[in-house]
């Protein structure tokens, strides 16, 4: 164990928010002008601690009958020896003491690609996010309505895209410490792009294939993409831990997916997206075959059954429909 | 543009405008057979009142009179079917042109013609009398309608008769002259007092048409009364019935109509255009648009009355046509499907009807490819009775489409099918030579 010791106050994450290097022990630490290490805290004693050497020869720090103590895994602790890992709170400041000597753990290997920063994404998921919503724009474009509609659509898009990158970007500013802008910037227009496609997959192969379970529960694979989103956006913030993060975006699916359940529950009585496929292709992206009348109606005769079940149920509603 | 028949029962909003006593001036000098009429006919008018049994508020009021020397009264089903529907929350009420007040019981009801049979307390004087031979009406010939006009106090009014009208499923008389809310179900009387018929509609679009059942279903009415031994324990059921039977009725005659083709080049799209199927024809012409609508629409121009809240047993059918030359497949899918998703199938928490059950496919009937969706509703009060509604798109073309929508409002689920059998087979394309 050498000199110089250095005394760290720790934020909740464990992060180093201050560091100050002390030549030799015993290490005074109170919020008194004759400490060593004088802290700022008004929960602390004038005289709170002293770190010296222990009967282990390791370090430890011993309570001045302060009265707030020194607390170790949220109880009181008279003495507590230190092996450089351990953290101890005096009144609201986190503290570690290490020596000079105090093995670091290697160098993380860097997944970052630094290129790939600032600007370069920021423009990328700008121009994607332009793209999607003209060619989004243009479809829906059917009553000659002229440049205003695409600069409508591009304003609301832009100013959603801005609340939800800005939310981004302070979080990881907050956690993560830088900003990153550009990066979710970028991941939000992937993002954009893989719901729309998910959307479009649907409602076609729906048409297509005459498969109605795709376009009544198609807001739940669009909740998939987005949680999808939400990971990449938390990994940029922490790549730490890719499990715990998957984990927790796959929750907010779930709770996302519960949701529209309920909402779509409340609507329409269904927890369905739509009573029937409404989106119709032009008759070449159709596979499925045609039906005879026959084959339609009879089993259109067998939901009588079902149909007449449903006169039992009890209802709270209206005499007419809100329209 | 649909018609707009105003059932003449007063409810419990009547807001009357007085009239500027000036107007009294200008008006002819009173008929003196409406004078005699009244005079002779006045022992016998009622008014009929719905009260809310708690309280004993007044929840809608109209008309009624005498049948001979009996104590039965006529009037109209709608006055009453708060009465026939839920008589545990609704009562009966008469009170006559001296102000004498007694209680109703409800005899039998015709949904169809909309007639009621109810029992008073006391015997008629004689005056109106339900003659086995119906009347001879002439065009142009005095009638007069008696009741009680927005719970104003009663009243004559004298008019024309003018024929028989079909538009409604059911024969109505048409007379022109005066009624008003409130005068449902009392009687309609030639010169020499004979009952020609009961107040039961008018249209608000015109002026003084209104409508009167004729004398013979009272006629009928009256005779299923005193075969009867006791009053039908639950009216619910014989309104179940009576739909059942009209919606037979209905679907047999439309079933038995063959169908006019109408022209949305190419498309030939069924219709059935008769007195109570009536057809318009709209566009959205106009030469900034991007695409064309050109739509057929066809609709039975009354319905039965079942309740305030449920009026049922009639078809509609809706064809359109929408192209464009201009949008590409791709945006015209999107206006195609924006168009087949705004239609309305029907309400999850509809008290009279059950949340609508689809099925759906692409079908062929080897003339025109469709993509077809049937929905079904069940009557929540009345069994057997469901309302259907048939919606198509047909997959021809990519920036041509043709979509109907045909409804079928009260029929058993036979005959629904029925209905929509009748249109998928027939819609049809003209093959381009």
């Amino acid at each position: 164990m050498n000199a110089p010791f250095y005394v760290e106050v720790l934020a909740r994450n464990g992060e180093v928010r201050h560091r100050q290097r002390v030549e030799a022990l015993p290490i005074r630490i109170g919020r008194g002008y004759d400490n060593e290490f004088i802290l700022d805290d008004l929960h602390a004693s004038p005289q709170h601690a002293l770190v010296e050497i222990g009967e282990d020869g390791g370090l430890q720090v011993r309570d001045l009958d302060s009265r707030n103590g020194v607390i170790f895994k949220g109880r009181r602790r008279n003495q507590l020896s230190l092996d450089g890992d351990t953290v101890f709170r005096l009144g609201h400041t986190n503290l570690r003491v290490r020596s000079a000597d105090f093995a670091v753990v290697d160098a993380r290997r860097d997944t970052t690609s630094h290129g790939w920063e600032g600007w370069p994404p920021a423009l990328a998921g700008l121009a994607l996010m332009v793209l999607l919503t003209l060619v989004s724009a243009w479809g829906e474009d059917t009553e000659k309505s002229g440049a205003i509609h695409y600069v409508n659509a591009l304003v609301g898009m832009l100013a959603i895209a801005l609340v939800w990158v800005g939310g981004w970007t302070l979080a990881n500013r907050l956690f993560g410490g830088q900003t990153r802008f550009g990066r979710h910037l970028f991941i939000a227009a992937c993002g954009l792009i893989a719901i729309e496609a998910v959307s479009l997959v649907c409602s076609v192969a729906a048409y297509s294939l005459s498969l109605e379970i795709l376009t009544k529960f198609d807001s739940q694979l669009m909740i998939a993409a987005m949680a999808g989103m939400v990971y990449f956006h938390l990994l940029t913030i922490n790549p730490n831990h890719p499990k715990r993060i998957a984990f927790a975006s796959a929750l907010v699916a779930l709770l996302g997916a519960g949701v529209v359940l309920m909402v779509n529950y409340q609507k329409s009585g269904l927890f369905a997206d739509e009573l029937y496929i409404s989106d119709l292709y032009s008759p070449a992206l159709r596979l499925s075959a045609d039906k005879p009348v026959n084959q339609f109606l009879d089993a259109a005769g067998r939901l009588k059954p079902a149909i007449d079940a449903e006169r039992g149920k009890a209802v709270n509603g209206d005499d007419e429909s809100p329209e | 543009m649909r018609a707009i028949f105003l059932l003449l029962m007063s409810l419990f909003c009547s807001a009357a405008l007085a009239q500027s006593a000036d107007d009294a001036a200008s008006l002819p000098a009173p008929s003196s057979t409406a004078q005699r009429l009244y005079a002779a006919a006045k022992g016998d008018l009622l008014q009929v009142r719905v009260l809310l049994k708690s309280g004993r508020t007044q929840s809608s009021v109209g008309s009624g009179f005498m049948v001979g020397t009996s104590d039965l009264v006529v009037t109209n089903y709608h006055v009453m079917s708060q009465v026939a529907l839920e008589p545990e929350t609704y009562v009966g009420e008469y009170r006559d042109t001296d102000g004498r007040r007694g209680a109703v019981e409800l005899l039998a009801v015709d949904v169809l013609h909309d007639l009621a049979v109810v029992r008073i307390d006391r015997k008629g004087s004689g005056f109106f009398k339900v003659p086995e031979a119906l009347p001879q009406l002439k065009q142009g010939q005095y009638l007069y309608s008696l009741g009680n006009p927005l719970d104003l106090g009663f009243a004559i009014s004298e008019g024309a008769y003018n024929g028989i009208v079909s538009r409604s499923f059911y024969d109505q008389l048409m007379f022109t002259g005066a009624i008003n809310a409130g005068m449902s179900g009392g009687p309609n009387v030639t010169v020499e007092g004979r009952v020609a018929g009961v107040n039961v509609s008018k249209r608000t679009d015109g002026e003084l048409v209104s409508f009167l059942v004729p004398v013979r279903f009272v006629r009928d009415l009256l005779k299923q009364v005193a075969a009867q031994k006791s009053p039908p324990a639950d009216f619910k059921l014989v309104v179940g019935q009576q739909l059942l039977a009209h919606q037979t009725t209905m679907v047999d005659k439309l079933g038995g109509t063959p169908l006019t083709f109408k022209e949305l080049n190419p498309y030939r799209v069924p219709v059935w255009e008769s007195d109570q199927v009536r057809c318009w024809g709209w566009s959205n012409d106009k030469p900034d648009k991007t695409y064309a609508v050109d739509q057929v629409s066809c609709a039975m121009e009354s319905a039965i009355f079942v309740s305030g809240q449920l009026e049922t047993g009639n078809v509609s059918i809706q064809h359109k046509r929408i192209q464009s030359d201009e949008l590409g497949a791709w945006r015209f899918a999107g206006l195609a499907s924006k168009l087949f998703k705004s239609q309305n199938v029907g309400w999850h928490k509809d008290l009279r009807l059950t949340a609508p059950q689809c099925i759906e496919q692409f079908v062929s009937n080897g003339k025109l490819p469709v993509r077809a969706v049937l929905c079904m509703r069940a009557y929540r009060k009345f069994p057997e009775l469901y309302d259907f509604t048939l919606l198509t798109a047909s997959t021809d073309a990519s920036r041509m489409t043709l979509q109907s929508r045909v409804e079928a409002n009260g029929v058993s689920y036979p005959n629904g099918l029925r209905i929509a059998r009748i249109f998928l087979e027939s819609l049809e394309k003209e093959v381009q030579p």
